[in-house]
Parts: structure tokens; sequence; C-alpha cells
């Protein structure tokens, strides 16, 4: 059996058992933790486009996930349009978000591009806060309830819910796996692993920028609008929330930074923590959920920066190849 | 109105002199180390609570117990550097933002777990008094926390410009190949720096403490604030950060003022968004990098 093969068997197996899965878990709690996983992976794959191939390190991509909340949700509520338009429409306002949003921000590099983005996230939160009229203010609004609509993307069951999430995730990685296979993703990881030397060979590093923000911002918004339609609620201190923007980068961090399945191994592993803690610690879980993701974000930094990805694919490569692997993942480190 | 003008400039410069304390702190770090420490806010915070305690447990003043938090921040300052900064020095953007990141959410949510999200607070024999000059009044405590805030400033400065150490460190920061072969051990140097830096967060923590509450998550105004400052004032630069963070308190001030109550922080982000727009290298010009 080749490699190529045994990838084949593993996706094949992976996406029949997530396909089936919520038809042997009826239990709403799981059903929860497994659509919040599907929900953060999609974010973090989102995020991962821009962060992890072209290392543009942003912690405000909940601008993107709140304007693709808020779009949706003032076109269904003032002129009943439904959340399945409105979330394309979340993503093209996105988009052209990202433009102006981009333009600003990619001025600085690194560390300061980071705090940048923070504060177009933490501007848009204010502004929606003010915007009393039309988007609610600070008290925000509950979504109306129509039942069973699937057109209105509202469901009796959360099952059907876990399938929108999982469709949002496969959206997500068929588009990153195209990128990463063309001359874009190529592009991409000249600019990670080091910008002026990219544009030396003639790489136009702020136009690719510019389009991979557009694409990751696009994708933040359907996660934005799916999430509103799911807890039925919106305010700025949620759809705006600093969390979003964190845990779309600490799961791709956690899981392998550049990586197409980094974000999802992340999730995994962070939110199947924090759900264990939660369940152990009832309410008082808040503080130990971060505490326990700064510890293992800590730990993955210090010990394994490429991610825990890796240390799967090896433990996978030594049980299925007699020879310890060579040292070609240490492209991944940058 | 321009007594209401003026009193919101008072109000917005004292501030904005804490506000100096913490972005020289960054500013420090990241013309040392080249570093930019996300966590340096969670040290004021912790500043707080070493004050806090001490006041509440002990009844000793703030402005004694500059004297622990100063010294204690300065040597977790300098063992955090050693032991956990330095493994990730030079390796790339973000392992550095994300390991202080990672140390601000541990140290945030440690203080919510030990201390709860409860706001602390301590009161002084000053906490409340006020200078009054004409229809304008100045408070007392903040007066205090302002004046030390730039003795403290002015402290480093002469430490930076002064001494042997400090020459170092300006050495190191500037180029610290060359400055390894004249004999300055970088790794020292960089453990005073980010100790010194640390030093002063837990100085601004002392200082905030008799007119503004503790809580855990009390230092992600004032690290904000300090990214901005730091931004504005030229990336690394010492006295661009002071001039730039009272800028910033009396910005911050006049658009509570005139704007409103809950504006503050979206004119110090849109302060720093135009910058960017308009001049990406900092007020005082300078490398965007």
């Amino acid at each position: 059996m080749t490699d190529k093969h045994r990838t084949w068997l593993w996706l094949g197996a992976l996406t029949a058992i997530v396909l089936v899965l919520p038809l042997l878990v009826t239990n709403r709690f799981a059903t929860d933790i497994f659509i919040r996983i599907l929900l953060f992976a999609f974010i973090g794959v989102a995020w991962n486009l821009m962060g992890g191939y072209a290392k543009q390190l942003s912690l405000g991509h909940a601008a993107y996930f709140g304007l693709g909340a808020y779009t949706s949700t003032i076109l269904e509520i003032r002129f009943g349009i439904s959340p399945w338009l409105g979330m394309v429409a979340g993503g093209v306002v996105a988009m052209l978000a990202s433009l102006p949003i981009g333009w600003l921000c990619f001025r600085l590099r690194g560390p300061y591009f980071a705090i940048a983005t923070i504060a177009t996230a933490q501007v848009l939160m204010l502004l929606f806060l003010k915007f009393r009229d039309f988007a609610w203010g600070a008290e925000g609004t509950t979504i109306p309830n129509f039942g069973d609509a699937p057109l209105m993307m509202q469901f009796d069951d959360k099952s059907s819910y876990y399938y929108v999430a999982l469709g949002l995730l496969a959206l997500g990685l068929i588009i990153t796996y195209r990128i990463e296979h063309s001359w874009m993703g190529y592009y991409l990881v000249a600019i990670g692993e080091d910008e002026d030397a990219a544009e030396a060979v003639g790489v136009n590093a702020p136009r690719i920028k510019r389009d991979i923000y557009m694409i990751s911002a696009f994708l933040t918004a359907l996660a934005g609008t799916f999430y509103v339609q799911y807890i039925y609620f919106i305010d700025p201190a949620t759809a705006f929330s600093f969390n979003i923007s964190v845990e779309a980068a600490l799961v791709s961090i956690v899981g392998g930074i550049g990586t197409l399945w980094g974000p999802v191994v992340g999730t995994v592993l962070l939110e199947t923590t924090s759900a264990l803690l939660q369940s152990w610690l009832g309410s008082s879980a808040g503080g130990v959920q971060l505490t326990v993701y700064s510890l293992i974000l800590i730990a993955v930094i210090l010990w394994r920066p490429s991610g825990l990805l890796g240390v799967f694919s090896d433990v996978y490569r030594r049980m299925t190849r007699a020879r310890p692997p060579r040292a070609e993942e240490a492209l991944l480190d940058g | 109105m321009l007594e209401t003008l003026a009193q919101a400039v008072i109000n917005g410069l004292l501030i904005g002199g804490i506000y100096a304390l913490v972005s020289i702190g960054v500013t420090l770090i990241f013309g040392v180390v080249k570093i930019v420490n996300f966590a340096q806010g969670e040290f004021v915070m912790i500043g707080m609570y070493i004050t806090f305690f001490l006041a509440s447990r002990f009844g000793i003043d703030p402005l004694v117990s500059l004297g622990v938090s100063i010294p204690v921040l300065f040597v977790v300052g300098a063992l955090l550097q050693h032991f956990l900064i330095r493994r990730v020095l030079g390796l790339g953007d973000m392992p550095q933002i994300f390991l202080t990141f990672a140390l601000s959410l541990l140290l945030m949510n440690v203080a919510l777990l030990l201390f709860t999200a409860n706001y602390r607070t301590v009161h002084t024999a000053y906490s409340d008094e006020s200078i009054h000059l004409g229809a304008l009044y100045v408070p007392v405590a903040k007066l205090i926390a302002f004046a030390l805030a730039m003795a403290f400033s002015g402290i480093l400065w002469l430490f930076l410009h002064a001494t042997d150490l400090g020459k170092a460190m300006r050495a190191a920061a500037q180029n610290p190949d060359v400055a390894m072969l004249m004999g300055i051990n970088p790794h020292r140097v960089f453990a005073v720096a980010f100790g010194a830096a640390l030093a002063l967060a837990g100085a601004a923590g002392s200082l905030l403490m008799p007119f503004y509450p503790a809580s855990p998550m009390a230092g992600q105004v004032f690290v904000l604030m300090a990214f901005v400052a730091v931004v504005l004032g030229t990336l690394g630069n010492v006295t661009g950060a002071l001039i730039a963070s009272l800028m910033m308190g009396i910005a911050e001030s006049l658009g509570i003022q005139f704007v409103g109550a809950d504006s503050g922080l979206i004119v110090v982000f849109v302060m720093l968004l135009l910058t960017l727009a308009i001049r990406p290298t900092g007020l005082a010009g300078g490398r965007a990098r």
C-alpha cells in the first residue's frame, strides 16, 4: 500500500465517522461539543490560511466573525432575508472590510501587525455598541425563532447544525488544500519564511497578502453567521469577542501552524480538554479552561513549535514504517 | 467650555503618566530584547494585587509598597527572561508573540482563580483629596502618581545614559553582535532590561492603587495603551513612548469628555489607525518594523 492509498483510506474512514457520528451520539451535550469543535476548527482553518501559511499573525479575526454575524442578522430581522443569503452577504462585507483594514495593518509587521488587528476588531466592537438604531447597541437582540425552518437556517434537531458546521469545515479544508497546492500556496509560504526575500525574487507580497486576507475574512464571516444562528442571540461582546480571535490562532498553533489539518487537530485537543474540565469543575471552569489553554500553548511553543500534528504523524510513521522518519518536516518549523 | 477642556487635559495628562510607565517598559523590552511583551499589563495587575494585599493585611500605604512591588517585579522579570523568554529569542514571530501572549492569558486566569473577578480598592487618606486651582481641581493621588511616574522615567533615562550597565544595554539594543565583541554579556543585559521593564509595570500598579480598582483584567487597558503609544512613539524609543503616552492620556480624556463616557478607547484606537494610515513609521520617524 502506498502512502497515497493510505491517505485516501484514512480520509474515507474519517469522513464516514464524522458523517454517522450524530446518528450514533444523540446526547445534546455531546452534539453541542461536536458542533463547537467543527465551528472552531473552521475558524482556525480560515485563520491558518493567512496566519499559518503567510505567517501574518492576526489577533483580530473577531472583526470578520462579527461582521458576518451582524450582516446576516440585520438582513434577516430588518429585511426578512434568509441567513443562507445573509451568510454570503456577510462574507462579502467581511471581504470588503478586509481591504482597508489590511491596507492599514499590513504597514506593520510581526507583533505590531497583531496589535493593529486587535485594535481594528476592538474599534468595530465599540462602534457596534454605539449603533443602537439598526444594530441594537449593547443589549443585542435575540434572533426570531421560526421553529423548524431549514430555509432560515433554523432546525429543531442539533444534528442539522452539526452537518452545516461540517459542511463549512469541509469547505475550508478544500479551499486550503487547493491553495496549498497552487502557486499561491508557494507564494504564501515564501512570504511566511521571509517577506523581503520573497519580494526580492518577484513575489508581489502586498497583493498576495491582500488576497489571502480577503479569503480568510470571507470564511471567518461565514462562521459568524452560523454561530449567531446557532445560539439565537447577538450582541457586540459576543460577535466581536476577543476570545474568538484568540481561539482562531490558538487552535492553529497548538495543532500545527501552516498545515492543512493542524487547526482541526488543535481544536479537537483544546475543545475536548475544555469539555472535560467543564464536566469536572462545572461553572468555575472559566478561569481553569484558559489557564490550561495557556499552559498547553506555552508547552507547545517551547517544545513543539511546529504543532502537535507533527507528533501524531511521527508516531503514525513509526508504526507504518520500520525506519524512523527523516528530517524532512523541519520545513514546518519556519 | 474652556475650563472643561483644561480639566480634561489635566485628567488625561495625569493618567498619561501611568501609561508612560507601562509604555516605557514595553519599548525597553522591544528595543533591547527585540520582543513585544504582550503580558506587560498583567505585571501592572500583579503590582496592584501586591499593593492591595500589603494594604489590606498590614495597612501599608501604597506608596510605601512601591518598595516591595518594584524589587519583586524586577526579580520576576529577570527570572522570566532567563528561564523562559530566552528560549524563543531568534525563533521568529510566532513563538515570540504567542509565548508572552500565553503568559498574559495564564496570569490573568490564575489571578481570576486566586482572587476572583471582584474589584479590589485601597482607600488612603489622600484618595479623595484634591488641590483646587481656580475652577480646576487636581486629584492628589493622581498627582502623586504622575510625579513619581515621571521621576521613575527620569531615573530610567539616567540609568540608560549615565551608567555602564545602561550604556551596555543601549549598545546591545543597537547591535547585539558588536556589543558581544566588546565584552558585553547580552543575556545579562537582557535580564536586566526585562527586570527593569517589569519593575516599572509594578511601580505603575502600586501608583494606581489609591484611585484605581484592581481586578484580574485590570492590566488590559494599560497594555493596549502602551502598544499604541509605542507604535506612535516610534518603536523602541523611550522618549517617544513617554511623549506619546502623555498625548494618549489627553486624547482619551478628551474623548471621554466630548464624545462620550465609553469613547476613550475608540479615540485611542482611531489615533493608532490614523497614524498608521498617515505616518506608518510613528510620529518621530524611523522604521515600521
